[in-house]
């Protein structure tokens, strides 16, 4: 018994090395970094040889180690010497500290006599796991490293804790988001067929009533409405199940040199008819401005941005630009209004489906589908599509084509 | 005379539907595309019938019954956009006699508008009072304005409530738990406080002398009361 070493004298715990671990703990962003620093803090006054922090794996119910640090005698054994194992168990079934102290035996080499204190990392009541630090051979704790060992697991418990919640939160708001595009879903369907139904079945049911009578003109008014209320939902339907194809990619992009001069004065062709009181202005920068695409799928995404411009500036002129870029090499398109443009609060989200900007006029009718078919459609070309707007000067479309070579997918 | 009805509804094809329906019955038909411009039509023109769409931009068809019902007591149809239960129970609770859903026939619409104005006539006439006036205070329930001295006054919208509360129920005492129950709502029965506060809020705004109240008065351990005009405090 007289063999063993004579207690050291340990340096005293300052309140500043307190307030400096407290600090430790605030500024990390991810726990891990911030505990090391801490650990490495502690080791001044509770001197140990290895550090362990074992978290329960909430999928497996079992505690897996997070965290290990070998700094003393030991460091040549490895995974051969004790890392506390069991007294992180014993300390994660009782949420208690532990403490293991052998009684020293010189016949033993000082890595197989481990001095170990264990405590628990909790949340609250919720123990989340469990800190062990480990002396070979001694000495034992004193009962303030004890203490300032138990702040520090608390500590540490609150920071691991803490970004567990943050994690769980942002899982639970992903979900609550993916709930949320369902429920716009069905209050769009309900909203954008329930009303070209309640046209179809109000004016026909006008028409059919026994009672009365209808000249010639109304008549024809009323089956003019039904006819284009009947429009609607099949431009739903379509737009609808466009969208599902090209999310589940079944949708074939057949790739042919497309040439945008071409392809804008056709789409001009037909929006003088479509929407006869909007300015459409094309500048080419550069000629030819030809990119590998489909011609069809193409013209649709630009279709949808003038539908928007339509509905949502009306009267704006919209200004399309062409652009030869190099580095990547592709063909950069802008696509411009001057209406009121769009919140920049809402711009991350104007390409997710189903998405409709919650301040925009119920009058205006979109399914939450146009912009989303668009950028579906501009990824399939391996290009990418994204929108700038400041407030009352309008919305920019970028369109990025890359230039493909031949051996671009070809379906 | 043949009847006259307000169509409240944002929709154009929605007003031209009930419209051509109603006019070939032989009523006289107006419409008014939003809540606001419906509550002055009313005012104004004293409908027999109200048709009010519950899915409107800004105020929607439910505050619209609400504030239609503190001043007049025109029947009311609602238009459900939704057929759901819930719907049609706050349409009703709101104030409104009877709801069609959309989609709906052109003989259905005209059907219930016939029995609810049926119904209206057996009925004693409908009440209509735009203005309420309590000695320098006036209300104009169908622009929800409230005038003192002929100054207008700006109360949040519980202040407007809670002193609705008390215009519909001149010379009654009013308990605190009548008052949160009407303008907060049952999970606020207890909280004595949040009325009180506002209480000593809108005397701030309504009387001359908040200390000595001419229109919202304290019945110690009763309740609060407005009182009749002719008999002031």
């Amino acid at each position: 018994m007289t063999n063993r070493a004579p207690e050291p004298q340990f340096p005293p715990i300052l309140l500043d090395d307190v307030y400096l671990i407290c600090q430790l703990a605030r500024q990390g962003r991810a726990w891990r970094p911030a505990l090391v620093q801490i650990l490495k803090q502690v080791r001044k006054t509770i001197i140990y040889d290895n550090v362990a922090v074992y978290l329960l794996d909430r999928t497996t119910g079992t505690l897996e180690v997070s965290y290990a640090k070998s700094v003393g005698r030991g460091r040549s054994s490895e995974a051969d010497v004790a890392w506390g194992e069991v007294a992180a168990g014993l300390v994660f079934q009782t949420g208690e500290r532990v403490l293991q102290e052998p009684e020293p035996n010189p016949n033993l080499d000082r890595l197989q006599q481990p001095f170990i204190l264990g405590l628990p990392l909790k949340l609250d009541q919720e123990t989340l796991g469990a800190m062990v630090f480990i002396r070979f051979g001694g000495p034992h704790y004193t009962p303030e490293q004890i203490d300032y060992a138990g702040f520090t697991a608390q500590l540490a418990g609150c920071l691991i804790g803490v970004q567990e919640l943050k994690q769980q939160l942002s899982t639970v708001e992903t979900l609550k988001q993916m709930l949320d595009i369902q429920g716009d879903l069905i209050s769009i369907l309900s909203h954008e067929i329930r009303n070209p139904l309640g046209f179809i079945k109000g004016y026909t049911s006008t028409l059919l009533r026994a009672d009365t009578e209808w000249d010639a003109q109304t008549q024809h008014e009323f089956l003019t409405i039904i006819e284009s209320e009947t429009d609607r939902l099949e431009r739903l339907l379509e737009n609808l199940l466009d969208s599902a194809r090209l999310e589940s990619g079944q949708t074939v992009i057949k790739f042919l040199p497309v040439r945008l001069e071409a392809l804008f004065n056709d789409m001009k062709e037909r929006a003088r008819l479509q929407y006869p009181d909007m300015a459409i202005e094309v500048t080419v920068e550069t000629t030819p401005a030809t990119v590998l695409g489909d011609p069809r799928r193409l013209t649709q995404v630009f279709e949808n941005l003038l539908s928007n411009a339509a509905k949502y500036a009306p009267g704006s002129p919209v200004h399309i630009s062409v652009q030869r870029m190099d580095a990547p090499k592709g063909i950069l398109i802008r696509f411009s209004d001057h209406g009121p443009g769009i919140p920049e609060k809402h711009l991350p989200f104007i390409f997710e489906r189903f998405f409709r900007n919650p301040e925009q006029n119920l009058q205006i009718y979109g399914t939450g589908l146009g912009l989303y078919i668009a950028r579906q459609i501009v990824l399939a070309h391996h290009g990418r599509i994204t929108a700038t707007s400041e407030a009352g000067q309008g919305v920019t479309f970028h369109i990025f084509l890359p230039e493909q070579t031949f051996d671009a997918p070809v379906a | 005379m043949s009847a006259f009805i307000l169509v409240i509804d944002d929709e154009a094809l929605y007003q031209r539907l009930i419209r051509v329906n109603l006019e070939a019955e032989g009523y006289q038909v107006n419409t008014a595309g939003d809540g606001e411009a419906g509550l002055e039509a009313i005012a104004l023109k004293m409908p027999d019938l109200v048709i009010l769409d519950v899915m409107m931009p800004r105020l929607d068809g439910f505050t619209t019954c609400e504030r239609i019902r503190q001043f007049s007591s025109v029947p009311i149809i609602m238009l459900t956009a939704k057929a759901e239960e819930e719907d049609r129970v706050s349409g009703l609770n709101a104030g409104a006699d009877d709801y069609i859903a959309k989609p709906f026939s052109a003989t259905e619409l005209v059907a219930r508008v016939r029995a609810v104005l049926r119904r209206a006539s057996r009925a004693d006439q409908f009440t209509q009072n735009r203005y309420f006036t309590h000695g320098n205070l006036r209300i104009d329930f169908a622009r929800a304005e409230i005038w003192k001295d002929d100054k207008p006054i700006y109360l949040s919208a519980t202040e407007y409530r809670l002193l609705i509360q008390f215009a519909q129920h001149v010379g009654q005492v009013l308990t605190a738990e009548d008052l949160l129950l009407s303008v907060w709502g049952e999970q606020y029965r207890e909280d004595k406080e949040i009325l009180w506060v506002s209480i000593a809020r809108l005397r701030q705004k309504l009387e001359d002398n908040p200390h000595s109240p001419q229109h919202i008065v304290t019945r110690a351990g009763l309740g609060y009361l407005m009182p009749p005009p002719d008999n002031p405090g």
